[in-house]
């Protein structure tokens, strides 16, 4: 490691503790994601099971059993990481993410629309429902933890350089769903004739896995960098 | 002076190094994939069916035959005409031929509506044929023709008259017809001294220039022309009918594929044409069947009415589409008594409509309809032909029965036709299986032996059974009892399934493998190719050496994130092409890449704050872009009817719609005013320039506003804007354009100080001379297009200007970045497929052709076609290039500056080279792996000869473009005189 990095990484130390962030242990990362992926589960079991459609019968309605089942499990825990708590009430964290609910879903039907994403009243339904649900893996969670800090979201979406295991658990996982959902298109144009290769379908599995993939690695990065943080505290 | 001079040359000789590589890679390629199936040139005569196993002979003619095969051929055809009663090779069995074509007739034209599900207004319009068809007491039928792809006129005449498959390269030539040289119906008609007599289509001209008797041919290529040619026809056909001079009469009518092309299917002119045709139908049965009594002229006529294709709804055809293939075929014999088809060889489908009548089609492939037809008519079947003689339709002619009544029900009735059937059938095989005999033969390749080896012996199963047959009816003296009639109906039904299992098989065997594929030769094409390639790396690594001559103090950049994420873009849509169904959402792809790169902006943009305001201008016109996209390629499936949802008769769209483009052209034109005054370069040429470009934007505004339908009313002297309008703005540019030629060759020495002005006011009057050309070729959809592609560079070159920003005052460190050339590309094939175009020789808009000239010249159409075609995509990205670099350091004032510029420009032109290069590559070796593939003439072979004439261009205008923009380098190409310059300058400042 460069000494500039660590000069780096020890600013940020005395940033977070300046503003007083939660220090979050890898234990209580892992319990987020179990609970973000537990949620999903939750969601597609319901979906399957008690109202007997699945994303291939009734696209629009599964997605919207999904983000709506999802969203207590995202909000809730991320809010409970807001940063600044002190400032912040868990609330008004709640609140934020609940605002950043739509104005995600706006950004990511923007993207899929120049993406190539159809456009029709009969697909209305069904991209509302999604991007509603993309909103939740990528905008949410940063809406929830940084509410309008223009900075953060810089760094988050733009750097890409996290720089503790709370922007790990943002950054990466949504990175993986927005990722997951680009490659989730490719199938689109084919000629296979199945029925999951409908707008949003395929899109959808690609996005779920993406995310959950992203978990997975920011659990991992998450298990490195808090060990070292540990041990920086440590020393 | 002549230092200098090499300095250019030693800049860009890699250019035209690429282009010869690319040249002979494709013309090798080109040679092994697109052969043509060789075309024989043998043709069948009477006396040959003397060697067929056909004819029960006398002995003594069987040893005659078989001592002597290389005997005289007129002495034996004398022989067997005399031993035959002057049939040659089948009894003839109708006296008269009436060809009624009727250009791109689709089957739901004719066939009734009660066998669609949805009753369309184009449908139930003929209604004469469909009366006819479903009376009992005439002896008419409608068919289901399906021909093979391509379904292009001249190569459906070919094969109608031929009875072969067309070969592909044909499709090429299909605007310069050549003659036919293979064996076909209308030579053997004339070789039997039958008159034709032809009006119409002037293809037919161009195929047989001197076979008919007499001819009344009409220019067939302006297809804004939707009566010529049938006014034609119509004046012509009716006089002839009561003459006796002509044995066979092919009139062609062409109303209804111009109709198509021009307005679609679900048009009214459509439906005016096939009431007039219904009309004209009607009179023409009514004229003969007024002369169909005994002595009649007409008492032995057989009328055939009949579409060489089908259209889409859009009314385009060229391709292997179920609606292009699908043409019907209407036959009704006029002789008395008529005849029925034998229910064993029926294989009609019928239905009842709503009043009971019961109407019936049956389906004939147009490979039979040579063979048929010269069973019918008694000459020899073309040496070629692999088509079977089509029992339903041979049956509908009376003459084929031989008796006076006609009872498919009584037995020995049926059992003399089913023998005179199978008689035909096997001279029909002999025929077949003697071409592909001398085809094998003579073809270097030909067919894979162990096919050709099943053939055979398929067709020596069913010769076995025809002598097994002969041998009995010879042993029963001729003569058959009654008692026996279930058992030899039995064994002539066998056969005729043999010799139509052997047939089926021979053309199915065509169908698959005719094309030959010279491999080595392909391999050859692909391996100069990829060295080419390699070249072209080199020629980029050489380019970035020059550059690091000039500041050695800059090391290797090596290979960044972008670079590699350029790469990956250019590589994902390079293996797109892999796939038919990538290759026919092409524009959706390279659209979808081309946002996921302006993500990557995006990101940047977010970081740094700035620019933000550029990218979501890009991604909204991306985001149009991509709309337009899909409306063009829709317009390949079903758009006509969401087109007019959308436009539907509001009187304020279309107002907006003619309004819209005159608005965009002013806007254009005072850009453009901008850009030229505000250089100060150039200055009697620029005033030239702006002056002759807002004088051809004028004319264009002019010849939309005669054009449309709004304006037009008022205005008198529409005959001379027309063409007149559109000639001077080709003048104009052609003008302007040598005028920039010469005005580079003999400019006074340049200002070096400000190459960088001097390369964007270079380049603005390169684009602005093509520009009206192009937009007048591109219709009203022009203007848009155009302002478009200005704002889609103006946001890359602003967006890569942002990135460079960061480094600035060391400018000349980095390296090209592929990028932004990288998007310049995926604009340009967004363009393409935006502006109504896509890689189908039924996307060319033949309408372009036509802006300004009435007459068709092939060279001048072409260029034309050309133009409109890879205006957008290709002329203007590459000649609008340089602003890629120019536009980063305007503040640069030096002569190293001068340096870098044309550094950078080389390595953008190597780069935008070679992303053409590399998908090209890839639709070859796609080509190569899928050339047995179902859609292989379909999709990948037009994708191939677009993407290899693309890539021509491309290269060919990277050379004129580099000879265009490129000077010399002052000789510096040691540090120390750059230094010395430098200094010198300097001193001079």
């Amino acid at each position: 490691m460069s000494p500039k990095t660590t000069a780096k990484a020890e600013t940020t130390q005395n940033e977070t503790t300046q503003n007083g962030e939660v220090v979050v242990a890898s234990k209580n990362a892992f319990l987020l994601h179990l609970v973000c992926g537990l949620g999903l589960a939750v969601a597609f079991w319901f979906a399957h099971n008690i109202y007997a459609v699945n994303l291939v019968s009734d696209p629009a309605q599964t997605l919207y059993l999904i983000w709506v089942i999802e969203c207590p499990f995202v909000i809730i825990p991320y809010s409970l990481f807001r940063w600044n708590p002190e400032k912040c009430s868990f609330l008004k964290a709640v609140v934020r993410g609940f605002l950043g609910l739509p104005a995600g879903a706006l950004l990511n039907t923007f993207g899929a629309i120049v993406l190539g994403a159809p456009v029709g009243s009969q697909y209305m339904k069904r991209t509302i429902n999604w991007s509603l649900l993309m909103s939740l893996f990528t905008v949410v969670p940063a809406a929830s933890v940084f509410g309008s800090s223009w900075k953060d979201w810089q760094r988050l979406f733009a750097y890409s350089k996290p720089t503790g295991v709370l922007d790990y658990m943002i950054c990466i996982p949504a990175h993986g769903a927005a990722i997951g959902a680009w490659f989730g298109a490719w199938p689109m144009p084919l000629d296979w004739e199945r029925p999951w290769q409908e707008w949003p379908i395929c899109v959808t599995y690609g996005a779920v896995g993406g995310y959950l993939a992203g978990i997975v690695v920011s659990l991992g990065f998450t298990v490195m960098y808090g060990g070292r943080q540990q041990h920086v505290k440590g020393d | 002076m002549v230092g200098s001079s090499t300095g250019k040359w030693e800049l860009i000789w890699p250019f035209f190094l690429i282009l010869i590589l690319h040249c002979v890679a494709i013309l090798l390629y080109t040679r092994g994939f697109l052969l043509t199936r060789t075309e024989l040139s043998s043709f069948s005569h009477c006396s040959d069916v003397s060697h067929s196993p056909c004819f029960p002979r006398h002995s003594s003619d069987l040893s005659n035959s078989s001592s002597s095969p290389s005997r005289n051929l007129s002495m034996t055809d004398r022989v067997e005409a005399g031993d035959r009663n002057g049939r040659c090779w089948t009894r003839p069995a109708v006296d008269r031929l009436v060809v009624i074509i009727l250009d791109a007739l689709r089957f739901d034209f004719v066939a009734p509506s009660t066998f669609f599900d949805e009753n369309m207004p184009w449908m139930d319009k003929l209604q004469v044929l469909q009366k006819l068809a479903s009376d009992e007491g005439s002896s008419a039928r409608i068919f289901k023709a399906i021909a093979d792809p391509p379904t292009t006129s001249l190569q459906r005449l070919k094969g109608l008259t031929t009875g072969g498959l067309p070969t592909f390269i044909d499709v090429g030539n299909s605007f310069g017809a050549p003659a036919i040289v293979e064996d076909n119906l209308i030579n053997q008609l004339v070789q039997n001294g039958r008159r034709v007599l032809m009006m119409g289509d002037d293809t037919w001209l161009q195929l047989f220039p001197n076979h008919f008797e007499k001819s009344y041919p009409f220019p067939s290529f302006n297809v804004k022309d939707l009566h010529t040619v049938d006014n034609g026809c119509i004046e012509h056909l009716f006089p002839s009918l009561y003459r006796d001079d002509w044995d066979v009469l092919i009139a062609h009518f062409l109303g209804v594929d111009h109709a198509g092309h021009i307005f679609g299917v679900d048009s009214t002119p459509m439906i005016e044409k096939l009431e007039q045709y219904n009309a004209i139908l009607e009179k023409v049965i009514e004229v003969l069947k007024n002369q169909s009594g005994p002595g009649g002229l007409h008492e032995n006529t057989f009328l055939l009415v009949m579409g060489d294709h089908g259209q889409t709804l859009n009314g385009d055809h060229g391709g292997g589409a179920v609606e292009e293939v699908e043409t019907s075929l209407f036959a009704m014999s006029l002789k008395e008594p008529p005849a029925s088809v034998p229910s064993e060889l029926d294989t009609s489908t019928c239905k009842l409509d709503p009043n009971g009548t019961k109407t019936c089609f049956s389906s004939i492939q147009q490979l039979d309809f040579a063979v048929t037809i010269a069973a019918l008519l008694g000459v020899p079947f073309p040496f070629g032909s692999i088509g079977r003689v089509n029992p339903e339709l041979y049956a509908l002619s009376a003459g084929t029965w031989n008796q006076p009544t006609i009872n498919a029900t009584n037995w020995s009735n049926l059992e003399e036709w089913m023998q005179t059937y199978v008689n035909v059938l096997c001279i029909n095989s002999w025929q077949v299986k003697r071409y592909i005999d001398v085809y094998s033969a003579s073809s270097v390749i030909g067919f894979p032996s162990e096919d050709l080896l099943r053939v055979a012996d398929i067709y020596a199963q069913a010769q076995d059974e025809w002598t097994n047959i002969l041998n009995n009816s010879f042993l029963s003296g001729n003569e058959i009892q009654d008692k026996r009639f279930d058992t030899s109906l039995f064994t002539l039904r066998k056969l005729i399934d043999a010799y139509s299992e052997f047939l089926e098989s021979v053309a199915e065997l065509a169908r698959s493998k005719w094309t030959e594929f010279d491999l080595k030769m392909m391999g050859l094409g692909l391996g100069i190719f990829v060295f080419s390639l390699f070249i072209h790396f080199v020629a980029i690594r050489r380019a970035t050496k020059l550059h690091q001559v000039s500041f050695p103090s800059v090391g290797d950049s090596g290979i960044s994130f972008r670079s590699i994420f350029a790469l990956s873009v250019v590589a994902i849509r390079a293996c797109s092409v892999l796939s038919n169904s990538y290759i026919l959402a092409e524009g959706k792809v390279a659209n979808f890449l081309l946002v996921t790169t302006v993500f990557l902006n995006l990101r940047y943009s977010v970081k740094k704050k700035k620019m933000l305001m550029e990218v979501v201008v890009f991604l909204l016109l991306i985001s149009i872009l991509r709309f337009t996209v899909e409306i063009g390629l829709s317009k390949n499936a079903v758009s006509t009817v969401f087109m007019k949802g959308i436009f539907g008769g509001q009187i304020t769209l279309i107002f907006i719609a003619e309004i819209m483009p005159m608005l965009t052209l002013i806007l254009l034109g005072y850009l453009l005013y901008k850009t030229i005054n505000g250089n100060s370069c150039w200055r009697i040429l620029s005033y030239l320039l702006i002056t002759g470009t807002l004088i051809s934007y004028v004319f264009v505004a002019l010849h939309w506003t005669l054009e449309s339908d709004m304006f037009a009313k008022q205005l008198v002297f529409k005959g001379i804007g027309r063409n007149f309008a559109p000639q001077v703005i080709y003048a104009i540019g052609f003008g302007l354009l040598i005028l920039l030629v010469f005005a580079q060759a003999f400019m006074p020495k340049e200002d070096a100080m400000n190459y960088g002005g001097i390369l964007v006011s270079k380049t603005v009057a390169m684009l602005s001379v093509w520009s009206s050309t192009i937009i007048i070729l591109l219709g009203r959809q022009g203007p848009l297009v155009s302002l478009g592609s200005i704002i889609g560079g103006w946001c890359i070159i602003r967006l890569h200007n942002s990135e460079l920003d960061q480094n600035h005052g060391n400018v000349g460190a980095l390296t090209t970045n592929p990028l932004p050339v990288t998007q310049w590309n995926l604009l340009a094939v967004c363009l393409f497929f935006s502006s109504g175009h896509w890689c189908a020789f039924d996307g060319l808009r033949y309408g372009a052709a036509f802006i300004g000239f009435d007459e068709f010249i092939l060279v001048r159409q072409a260029i034309l076609l050309a133009i409109d075609t890879f205006g957008v995509s290709h002329i203007l990205p590459i000649f609008g290039l340089p602003f890629l670099v120019s536009l980063q350091y305007p503040c640069f004032q030096s002569k190293q500056a001068k340096r870098i510029l044309l550094v950078k420009l080389l390595q953008v032109f190597l780069i935008y080279g070679l992303i053409t290069a590399m998908t090209t590559m890839f639709t070859i070796i796609c080509v190569t792996i899928q050339r047995r593939h179902l859609m292989v003439w379909g999709l990948f072979a037009p994708k191939y000869v677009f993407d290899v004439i693309g890539l021509i261009l491309t290269d060919v205008l990277i050379c004129l473009a580099s000879l265009y923009y490129f000077c010399q380098i002052e000789d510096d190409t040691t540090q120390d005189r750059v230094m010395k310059k430098c200094s010198s300058s300097e001193k001079g400042l």
